[in-house]
């Protein structure tokens, strides 16, 4: 089965992902759930047989030294300094016998004295207690060790001491010739001697099995692991009955509703699950909605004693519709919020300021508010088209490039004058009508350099088409004249050339600006163009704000020097 | 771009009109005020008016416009000042009031700055004519040009280094060439009442294209406002001053 994460490419319905995708987690669940149990049973076993083995550990510590330091001294004092009975004398010979006779009881427990140089050759160390001789020679510090040791194919848990010579155990490990004859007697004069007082004498050690309790452990999780297994296979079915019936069968509804109304073609594409066929639907809906938004398939409508015709334009916050007034039939454009402007109160704080602003602001090309009803304005009748035209059309010729830069220049500057900045100068909100004379019908993304900016505010980020928008917009700063700057340049482009400054196809921010460090050069597109009318395209469209013209009179003393 | 920067009018009309019609002539793009619409003059809501209504022009609040308002009390000004303004307050209609209510204290405009006396305590009213004060000014902005107005003589402070500046009053139309990154406070004298022993109204004209600062003076008749003065019993100190240009 082929599984893709996600995308319209998905081979696999939706039903067989999320079963697939289920089984995945309850499997690695029941997994990572065993292997915390055998982890948290073997923390405990070690726990344990730590506790154990140090308390076994401790008891022949203190034998000994009861031994060395009562019985002996006792012994001596007794029966004179000659006299030397192993029995009770030898600390390594009492205490190995009375764990001996524990281990009988006892006999997972093993106690060892072990001895690089032993009187008895029992207490031979072998190759891990060399190892741990090393260990504790290497630095005197070292007191204590606990670890696992696999001995024989079968594991235990040990902690081990080192045994240092004191001064009064020389007389049986010092000299061969000066030690008590009932040990040369009974061991012989080979080992056990030439030791001083201060060396590592031995190692006594304890050791527990401990392989069976892992065993167990381990047998623990696994039966853990089945009975989670059995659970994860019954709570799959479970999950998959319920999304069946709560989500496939609902969404299956919802896609036959779609094809009903998608008359024609075919039932869904097969190549993608349902949430595919959905998105696609949505997709749909969407630009559906967007053609609504420019006009295609709106209805009359009433507000007032206003009727509303036919929609004019989207603003960024706004549709402009045309209009009469019901009684008179006098012309006029009514100005109504989107819906999901004024639900959203961040929003709603922007479109109150640019209905103030239309209220406030008198330029030639800003149209006058007759009346303002609740979250609709009506305004001057504005005749004619948007300046999107200029996408599709050849060069304007210079006298009406002219007229509508002197209006545009003259528009900005009055709005800069008055601390305000655009940030949204596109063709779709400037109007030319019959006399050529431009008509701004959207300011609802100016900002005021004595009011708290609302996006910045409200943290909105970028807002608007990043087609249009000046780098620095897109990278969250306002209140930039040169912005509005940037935006009169493109639109200096668009009417030299009837072509847009870069590609228009929809990408990240980042790449946004990627493609604004370079604009097609206006010579790719016309013939004949003058090169300072080209410097000043390239001037005003300067990636860098403090490269453009800072002043928009400046850019139109410029374009009216090339235009002569 | 040919800003226009005037200061100072002190409700003094004649010259407000003779100095905007020069303006005219000299195709300035834009033009910013720089505060004290009102006060000593006999015609502070002719003169309001008459700023309201010029297209691309911004406005900043002098402490005569404050004063005018109640914001802060007049009786610290001197005694003809006092009574100018207390026959202010009666003259202005409601809605020049609100329009002086809401003039910024100042305005940052690309490398420039506007305030009215000083941008480290806008509404402190300190006079920026000496080293002291100018080198706080420098300090509390980071703008190339710092426009001021208050003291209603025409002046150019350029800060030299870190600790030094150069003063250089401005007497009569002067062309100032603005060369190399050194920083300046330009004041551009008063409209309405000038104080450097010139009658002659004062406003400047800065060219971001040519780099030129120009200083203007324009003659108006100032029998005009004086005789609009002694008809509303205002201090007679206040019109001498125009007389003599102190």
């Amino acid at each position: 089965m082929k599984i893709k994460r996600h995308g319209p490419r998905s081979t696999t319905n939706l039903k067989q992902r999320f079963f697939i995708w289920s089984a995945f987690i309850l499997l690695g669940g029941g997994v990572l759930l065993s292997a915390l149990s055998f982890w948290n049973t073997r923390r405990l076993l070690m726990a344990e047989a730590m506790t154990k083995s140090e308390v076994i550990l401790r008891g022949a510590e203190a034998i000994r030294s009861y031994v060395k330091e009562e019985l002996r001294p006792k012994m001596f004092e007794r029966h004179g300094n000659d006299t030397f009975i192993i029995e009770a004398m030898s600390t390594t010979y009492i205490s190995t016998t009375i764990m001996d006779r524990f281990a009988e009881s006892m006999p997972d427990y093993i106690y060892r004295r072990a001895s690089l140089n032993p009187h008895n050759p029992r207490n031979l160390a072998d190759s891990f207690e060399e190892g741990m001789f090393d260990w504790f020679e290497i630095d005197s510090t070292r007191l204590f060790w606990q670890g696992i040791v696999k001995k024989n194919g079968a594991s235990y848990f040990v902690s081990m001491v080192p045994d240092y010579f004191g001064s009064s155990c020389i007389r049986c490990h010092g000299k061969a010739e000066d030690a008590p004859h009932e040990l040369t007697d009974r061991y012989g004069m080979d080992g056990g001697f030439r030791f001083k007082a201060g060396d590592l004498a031995g190692i006594n050690s304890v050791a527990i099995p401990v392989s069976a309790s892992f065993r167990e452990a381990w047998q623990g999780s696994i039966y853990l692991f089945a009975i989670t297994l059995g659970g994860s296979a019954l709570l799959l079915w479970l999950l998959n009955v319920l999304f069946q019936r709560l989500v496939i069968e609902r969404l299956g509804v919802m896609l036959t509703l779609i094809s009903e109304k998608k008359k024609g073609t075919s039932k869904h594409n097969t190549s993608g699950d349902e949430i595919d066929f959905l998105q696609a639907s949505l997709g749909s809906l969407r630009r559906y909605v967007s053609s609504a938004r420019k006009g295609s398939a709106l209805q009359p409508n009433f507000i007032g004693n206003y009727t509303v015709t036919e929609p004019m334009a989207a603003g960024s916050m706004s549709w402009v519709y045309k209009g009469f007034e019901s009684t008179t039939k006098e012309k006029v454009a009514i100005k109504i919020g989107f819906a999901e402007v004024l639900r959203n109160p961040l929003y709603r704080a922007c479109f109150e300021a640019e209905f103030h602003l239309f209220e406030s602001f008198s330029h030639p090309c800003v149209p006058k508010v007759t009346q303002r009803v609740e979250d609709t304005l009506i305004i001057d009748d504005i005749p004619g088209g948007n300046l999107s035209f200029l996408l599709h059309s050849k060069r304007l010729d210079d006298t009406l490039l002219f007229r509508v830069f002197s209006q545009l220049c003259d528009l900005v500057a009055t709005l800069h004058s008055a601390g305000l900045v655009h940030h949204d100068l596109r063709p779709h909100v400037l109007v030319l009508d019959d006399q050529e004379k431009i008509h701004l019908i959207d300011m609802g993304l100016t900002s005021s350099d004595q009011q708290e900016d609302p996006i910045i505010a409200a943290g909105l980020g970028p807002q608007g088409d990043m087609l249009y928008m000046a780098p620095e917009v897109i990278q969250g700063k306002r209140g930039n004249p040169g912005s509005d700057i940037y935006g009169l340049g493109f639109l200096l482009y668009l009417a030299l050339s009837g072509s847009l400054p870069f590609s228009e196809e929809r990408c990240s921010s980042g790449k946004w600006l990627r493609k604004k460090e370079q604009i097609i050069p206006l010579s790719n597109h016309v013939d004949n163009l003058s090169n300072s009318m080209e410097q000043i395209v390239l001037k005003a469209m300067a990636f860098d704000s403090k490269k453009r013209y800072k002043w928009v009179e400046d850019f139109w003393e410029d374009l009216k020097k090339a235009l002569n | 771009m040919r800003l226009m920067v005037f200061s100072d009018v002190h409700g003094n009309l004649e010259a407000l009109q003779c100095v905007l019609r020069d303006a005219v002539k000299r195709d300035v793009h834009r033009s910013l005020f720089l505060g004290d619409l009102v006060g000593y003059g006999p015609f502070p809501n002719e003169c309001v008016e008459r700023v309201r209504g010029l297209k691309k022009c911004r406005c900043i609040a002098g402490n005569h416009d404050v004063a005018a308002l109640w914001e802060t009390s007049p009786y610290g000004m001197s005694r003809g000042a006092k009574k100018a303004i207390l026959w202010t307050m009666e003259q202005l209609n409601e809605s020049n009031k609100n329009y002086l209510a809401e003039l910024p204290d100042r305005i940052d405009l690309a490398e420039m700055t506007f305030v009215h006396a000083n941008p480290y305590n806008p509404r402190g009213w300190r006079y920026v004519t000496d080293r002291k004060y100018a080198l706080r000014s420098f300090a509390a902005t980071d703008c190339k040009y710092l426009f001021i107005g208050h003291s209603h003589r025409p002046l150019l402070i350029k800060k030299k280094h870190f600790l030094s500046v150069d003063i250089q009053a401005i007497t009569g139309p002067t062309q100032v060439k603005i060369s190399g990154n050194k920083r300046l406070i330009i004041n551009c004298g008063s409209v309405g009442q000038p104080r450097d022993n010139d009658t002659r109204a004062s406003y400047l004209i800065f060219d971001t294209r040519k780099h030129t600062i120009e200083f203007h003076r324009i003659p108006y008749d100032y029998s005009i406002t004086v005789n609009a003065m002694k008809k509303n019993a205002l201090p007679a100190s206040l019109y001498k001053r125009l007389l003599k240009g102190t």
